[in-house]
């Protein structure tokens, strides 16, 4: 498995009246064929930003101010607008989070679908309205030659959401970035989409970045997870190191606030105190410093960078933002 | 109606058209398909009008006047003995002159100004509100008669000035003088409505999530305007279009019934009331014909106007 996406210290700013916002704070982080990274923090933390401007899908407020994110020898900070829509789509797909908005509803289903084959692969429209059938069998929407005649009003919203996933999938990209795809569907809806995502990840053998912010979906899919928190990445680690032996407080204090079903102590449930700070100054200090427990002289004069946890050997992937070593002292 | 669109869509050709699949839903509806065609009739009867006139409009007839409905006048003939039916057709040219050039200039600018402050944003955008916010503040008939009694005379003198020079027969002509006030009068009131509605489509489509969606998969911008963002606002860009016509008949009328608007001998739906109006009591059929003509062209524009909503709109269909 070698790395196919590479992305180092990106940063996003927004201009806003007051001045700057930096939504996302030097992220680097790199990504593997066939991988599947979660990214979860709480609304705002800069998981959405950072992962569209990737692929530069920015509203025009936001610039990126620094960094490179390597793909296959481009760096698409950098690219130009041919080569960024070439990538878009065809390299990199994206599932976003409201299918209900998500499609054209003057644009029948399979024109919206087979817009990318007809661009980035020069397909013929029947070729493409073949391969888009396909690809609705493969998502689970049954009679898929009549659905491509459909209007998106005249679709559920799971179908709306298989129907994005299938554009998102159908150039075949070898990255799919998935924004909280599940966030506007209901449970059993959600559980099925997730099913149907592992499902074509084997199939497909694509990498995927999962944002979202519950932590307990990631459990079941993820290779690897990032926990962001005010536009930096606090803790990076595998799946089964982040649940049983999380490092980072912020991490710990997510951990603490996912209700359990067995709670027989009856205990109300914990929650991270205070609020996140402010982002329109760079933080200089740990921007989780006012809320942690763990809290040092050091953490308020110095922002730590990702760093290999104490204790771990060199080469795991183990990585937190963190002074303090948290371990035995929960 | 709806198996119909569904067999054709599983069938050979898999063409896609919005405009193909609105008609049909035009037709189904009655009263749209009926205003559709009232409005037709009228702009055809405007444009053939000479042809189907069966006197000329000026033409007196001082021995048969104020005389009621008959084989030879259709609709009576007036008090100075002229036709009431060709004078009718007469203002249907009128009224369709003034509603196209009063839409085509207030879009015009509309357009403009509208699709600026849409796209550019910031100070454009906020100055082109206030503009709007300042016109739209203006009572309209205010408006109108301020030019009338101001820019009019300016330029009726300065025809004159020009025919006593030049001797050009076209100077003497203050007729489209008229027109030329009138347009420019309208368009003055109508135009903000027309930018604030296309400002309003382009601010709210290009924020749309499909619009994210298809530069996602890399769809060039030409075909992001062509195939999202148009559609999308084409519906209420062409209902108000719609509306502005009708609007702009009814306004052109009100106003020539107070005299501002284009003058007699030419005639209009509107001064034919205010004629009509005079003598209602004893002479009904002289108000009756131009105020059923002008309230049956109305409603059919809102009609239509009301259809095409409808059949723009395929989150409406069922």
């Amino acid at each position: 498995m070698s790395e196919l996406l590479v992305v180092r210290d990106l940063e996003t700013q927004f201009k806003v009246r007051a001045g700057r916002l930096h939504a996302v704070n030097g992220v680097s982080f790199s990504l593997k064929q066939g991988e599947m990274l979660g990214v979860v923090g709480e609304s705002g933390c800069g998981k959405s930003v950072t992962m569209m401007s990737l692929i530069r899908l920015l509203p025009p407020s936001a610039s990126i101010t620094n960094g490179s994110v390597m793909l296959e020898g481009l760096d698409l900070i950098k690219a130009n607008k041919q080569q960024i829509n070439a990538v878009r789509g065809s390299k990199i797909g994206m599932i976003f989070q409201d299918p209900m908005t998500s499609l054209n509803p003057f644009v029948k289903i399979g024109i919206q679908l087979s817009e990318g084959l007809i661009y980035h692969k020069r397909m013929g429209k029947r070729e493409a309205y073949d391969r888009c059938a396909q690809y609705l069998d493969l998502v689970g929407i049954s009679n898929s030659r009549h659905r491509l005649e459909e209007y998106p009003h005249q679709l559920s919203g799971g179908m709306r959401q298989r129907v994005m996933i299938a554009m998102a999938l159908v150039c075949e990209p070898k990255i799919v970035i998935a924004d909280e795809p599940t966030t506007a569907l209901d449970v059993t809806i959600q559980a099925q989409i997730v099913e149907l995502v592992k499902e074509l990840r084997e199939k497909l053998n694509a990498s995927i970045i999962w944002i979202t912010h519950d932590l307990s979906l990631l459990a079941g899919m993820a290779d690897r997870i990032m926990v962001m928190y005010a536009g930096c990445i606090v803790e990076e680690a595998c799946l089964r190191d982040l649940y049983k032996d999380p490092r980072h407080p912020y991490t710990i204090g997510l951990l603490d606030s996912i209700p359990r079903i067995k709670n027989d102590e009856n205990l109300r449930l914990k929650s991270i105190p205070g609020q996140p700070p402010n982002l329109m100054q760079k933080p200089s200090s740990c921007p989780f410093a006012s809320r942690c427990a763990f809290k040092t002289e050091r953490c308020e004069r110095e922002n730590p960078s990702l760093a290999f946890a104490p204790g771990e050997i060199e080469g795991s992937s183990h990585k937190i933002a963190c002074w303090v070593d948290t371990r035995g002292r929960q | 109606m709806a198996t119909e669109r569904k067999k054709n869509a599983v069938g050979e050709e898999m063409q896609y058209s919005l405009f193909k699949d609105a008609m049909h839903r035009l037709a189904a509806n009655k009263l749209a398909l009926a205003g559709m065609i009232v409005v037709f009739l009228v702009i055809l009867i405007a444009i053939i009008g000479p042809l189907i006139t069966p006197y000329d409009f000026l033409s007196q007839d001082l021995d048969y006047r104020n005389k009621p409905p008959s084989a030879q006048h259709w609709f009576g003939t007036d008090d100075l003995g002229r036709d009431v039916f060709s004078r009718v057709i007469y203002g249907a040219r009128t009224a369709v002159i003034v509603a196209f050039s009063v839409t085509i200039l207030s879009y015009l600018i509309g357009i403009v100004l509208g699709s600026l402050a849409g796209y550019l944003g910031g100070k454009v955008d906020a100055f082109v509100v206030w503009l709007i916010d300042v016109f739209m503040s203006i009572p309209s008939l205010l408006l109108v008669i301020v030019i009338n009694v101001s820019i009019k005379p300016v330029l009726v003198n300065w025809m004159d000035a020009r025919f006593l020079e030049t001797q050009n027969q076209f100077y003497r002509n203050t007729t489209w003088v008229d027109f030329a006030i009138v347009f420019g009068s309208l368009a003055l009131i109508k135009w903000p409505k027309a930018a604030r509605i296309i400002r309003g489509q382009i601010l709210s489509i290009k924020n749309k999530n499909y619009v994210l969606a298809a530069r996602a998969i890399g769809v060039p911008t030409s075909k992001i305007i062509k195939r999202y963002i148009i559609p999308n606002s084409i519906g209420p860009f062409i209902v108000s279009i719609s509306s502005t016509l009708g609007e702009s008949m009814v306004l052109e009328s009100s106003f020539s019934f107070l005299g501002v608007g284009v003058k007699p001998p030419i005639p209009s739906w509107g001064n034919m009331i205010s004629d009509g109006l005079r003598v209602w009591q004893v002479y009904p059929h002289i108000l009756a014909a131009p105020a059923l003509v002008l309230a049956i062209v109305t409603i059919s524009f809102s009609f239509l106007g009301d259809g095409l909503n409808d059949a723009l709109n395929p989150r409406q269909w069922k």
